[in-house]
């Protein structure tokens, strides 16, 4: 009995129009200029969001301008930084992340002082720096360097962006009063900081934003001070606005990103529906704690104080957990895998390509202290038994694996041991590969004690 | 121009479910809600409770976990005893793993045994957790159903070894965690069976299996959230407690690995690993959460959402 599973309607993922409101607002000749056979068939396509307005060259300035409008992202894109450093906020589509996707990861930024002395200063920048890590297959790192003003004076600040930037490449977040921020945005405008003045002078960071056409953190309590004074940043020619509703606790925080994020996605509320930023350092409390939950709801981007890759490491992880399309689980290379230091007569284990199976028995096998080679089988990314029915790890898949992976070249013996669910193909991988086939455990948890009690003798080399 | 209300409003609640304490304790609700956690919104009587797992196999503690559980490690009630009033923890999760014959192979009348002494010991609520291999389990189940001198929970019923849970849970006034593998419709299917049994709604929490951070934490993330929005929305198979236990976090290599220069302090990373698997499972919804670091029952526990 399979429980409800909800893709759009009111609290998901859809444009604002139905095909019929697009219908309407068409030429309804029929001429086929845009390539579908009717009018009516162009305005489905259109309102799945498959075609665009641009197709049609009749269509009246109303039409294009009402559906232009409708296409726009419910929560619109701000960028910072340039070429490969650059960081997109906004720009999503839902509120829960198996509607569709998370496309845009929550932007981390990690603290520095100008009033530090300068070998405090550049120690903190190479701390930063170094807050990058390897994770299944992928690069986890700070994505940029806020630079607040302790020393409240505008040309050291200055030469202090100037030197964030230089030393870490990473896009700046400017925290600081006008004066100072005006120095220093100068000093590094074409690296496209985001300028975050204090709340009291959002017009004045405003105007410079607009002259400088830099995106900009715009600080205010709560959701009726932020639609104000967000107000008052578009009214000063600020474009590319970021809403930081200046939570003081953890709860406060989530519960003002959600409430953005809802009024965004939801109600459609263009007044407020901006990107969010928190800033998460001085006396901030629990910061971690806050942290871990605006990843998964709804933060854009997080400034934190500390730079302890114990902290670090795990937030990154979270994001990139949060961040992964739920259509499209990370596959790992079909290949050979050594855990730990497998020898000519450790044992082969076959299992598939889809990543959380694969950490899974690569855990396990790990957890049992024996060293295998674990072979993986290119299954588009599906877990055992799903991709057993799809017909993706059969007898022949598995042979062939077995045949191209150069296994045979890395271990003497000729014998595979095969996941428990999938028992059924053991005699026909035999027919087809000539390896002798042993059943494993149906759950890759009993790994560790199965190979703990594999006979000596099952993997002894084969000659001629 | 006035924002409109951002609040997102829910036909059904969730079923309070109550694990019931020793003489002088107290016991734990939770459920009654009918909104999304986290959130200054709706009705929300019952906050989530945080436990400390209790375990008979020591082997293998990473560096972290060692370092907090010092020598009171081997003796899980002197650990219990010692450890659960100090971290505030609500409930003990009590992991009869030590019967596994992979974890020292201790024997069912000893498992028993210890869960008697523990019950004994301290007044918190109980789950008590299986060992994990079938044949064992088999026979456990049932003895400490028949030991415990007060209700627990027991822990894991799947779409395998219902009946053996439910009867045991039955005949001795024992309520049950229903386990399904990161799969809303198993989620569904288990808690059907086991209303067939006749096991009462109120004594049965999901455990949807919980991923660690960095190793499928996001598919259990999405199933909660989905097991708890079908639930708000009325299925009331799935208007359930869910029960998350962060155990899982510490089989990571990361929360582990000392040897990682540019990791950070292991004994801060793996505590941080284990943390940061919590706030994602309250964050999607668990009303439950199962902690092996005692200094994580108290961070996760309330500090900062109280």
């Amino acid at each position: 009995m399979p429980a409800p599973r909800k893709r759009e309607g009111a609290w998901g993922a859809g444009l604002a129009l139905t095909a019929l409101d697009v219908y309407k607002l068409l030429p309804k000749t029929n001429c086929r200029d845009c390539g579908f056979p009717t009018c009516l068939a162009f305005a489905m396509q259109l309102a799945a969001g498959k075609a665009g307005i641009d197709k049609c060259p009749t269509a009246s300035q109303e039409a294009r301008d009402a559906l232009g409008k409708a296409a726009a992202p419910p929560l619109p894109r701000v960028t910072v930084g340039t070429g490969d450093s650059c960081v997109t906020l906004g720009d999503e589509v839902v509120l829960y992340r198996h509607e569709k996707t998370f496309y845009h990861p929550t932007a981390i930024a990690v603290s520095v002082n100008d009033a530090l002395g300068d070998d405090a200063f550049r120690a903190r920048l190479a701390a930063i720096r170094a807050l990058a890590f390897e994770r299944v297959g992928q690069r986890l790192a700070v994505d940029l360097v806020a630079l607040r003003c302790g020393s409240g004076d505008p040309d050291r600040y200055a030469m202090a962006a100037a030197a964030a930037l230089a030393v870490t490449g990473k896009p700046l977040v400017l925290v600081a009063p006008c004066e100072a921020l005006a120095a220093a945005a100068h000093r590094v405008a074409p690296s496209r900081p985001v300028l975050s003045p204090p709340p009291d002078e959002v017009e004045a960071g405003a105007r410079l934003a607009a002259s400088l056409g830099l995106p900009m953190i715009v600080k205010a309590r709560g959701i009726p001070g932020l639609e104000s004074a967000l107000a008052s940043a578009r009214g000063a020619g600020a474009r590319d606005l970021v809403a930081d509703p200046s939570a003081r606790t953890a709860p406060e925080a989530v519960a003002a990103s959600v409430a953005i994020r809802r009024l965004a996605i939801v109600r459609r509320a263009a007044e407020i529906a901006y990107p969010t930023a928190f800033d998460l350092g001085g006396d901030f409390p629990a910061a971690f704690a806050a942290a871990a939950v605006l990843i998964p709801k709804y933060g854009s981007l997080l400034i934190l104080d500390t730079a302890d890759p114990a902290d670090v490491f795990p937030l990154l992880t979270l994001r990139q957990n949060v961040f992964t399309d739920p259509q499209r689980p990370i596959q790992v290379e079909p290949g050979i895998y050594p855990i730990g230091a497998p020898a000519a007569s450790s044992p082969v284990i076959v299992t598939t390509n889809f990543s959380l199976t694969f950490f899974t028995v690569r855990s396990d096998i790990e957890a049992s202290k024996v060293p295998a080679h674990l072979l993986i089988a290119d299954c588009d990314g599906m877990s055992v038994l799903t991709a057993w029915a799809a017909g993706k790890f059969t007898a022949e898949s598995i042979a062939k694996t077995l045949a191209e992976s150069g296994v045979a070249g890395a271990v003497g013996h000729r014998t595979l041991i095969l996941p428990g669910m999938v028992a059924r193909l053991s005699g026909r991988i035999e027919e087809l590969s000539h390896w002798r086939v042993l059943v494993g455990p149906q759950e890759s948890s009993a790994l560790p004690g199965y190979l703990r009690r594999l006979p000596p003798d099952a993997f002894t080399p084969v000659h001629g | 121009m006035t924002v409109p209300s951002s609040v997102q409003t829910f036909p059904a609640r969730i079923l309070p479910v109550t694990l019931p304490a020793g003489a002088e304790g107290l016991s734990v609700t939770v459920g009654g809600q009918n909104v999304l956690p986290l959130l200054p919104e709706g009705d929300c009587p019952n906050v989530a409770a945080v436990g400390l797992e209790v375990r008979t196999d020591i082997s293998d503690l990473p560096p972290s976990l060692a370092r907090a559980y010092g020598e009171r490690a081997g003796d899980p009630v002197a650990f219990a005893r010692f450890c659960a009033p100090e971290c505030g923890a609500r409930f003990l999760f009590l992991s009869l793993s030590g019967c596994h014959p992979d974890g020292g192979g201790r024997s069912v009348a000893e498992g028993a045994q210890i869960v008697r002494r523990l019950l004994a010991a301290v007044p918190h609520p109980v789950i008590v957790g299986g060992c994990g291999d079938e044949g064992v389990d088999a026979n456990l189940f049932p003895a400490v159903a028949e030991a415990a001198p007060r209700p627990v929970f027991l822990s894991y019923a799947d779409e395998k070894n219902y009946r053996l849970l439910a009867g045991a849970a039955m005949a001795y006034g024992h309520g049950v965690v229903a386990w399904s593998p990161i799969d809303i419709n198993m989620a569904k299917q288990v808690n059907l069976l086991l209303a067939d049994t006749g096991l009462p709604p109120e004594r049965v929490l999901i455990d949807p299996l919980t991923g660690g951070l960095g190793y499928g934490l996001e598919y259990t993330y999405s199933i909660i959230e989905r097991i708890r929005l079908a639930g708000l929305s009325g299925d009331t198979m799935l208007a359930r407690p869910v029960l998350c236990h962060l155990g899982d976090a510490w089989k990571a290599r990361e929360a582990s690995d000392a040897s990682e220069a540019g990791w950070g302090d292991v004994v801060v990373r793996g505590r941080r690993w284990e943390e940061a698997t919590g706030w994602a499972c309250l964050a999607a919804g668990a009303d439950l959460l199962v902690c092996r670091h005692p200094e994580n029952v108290r961070a996760l526990g309330g500090r900062a959402w109280r």
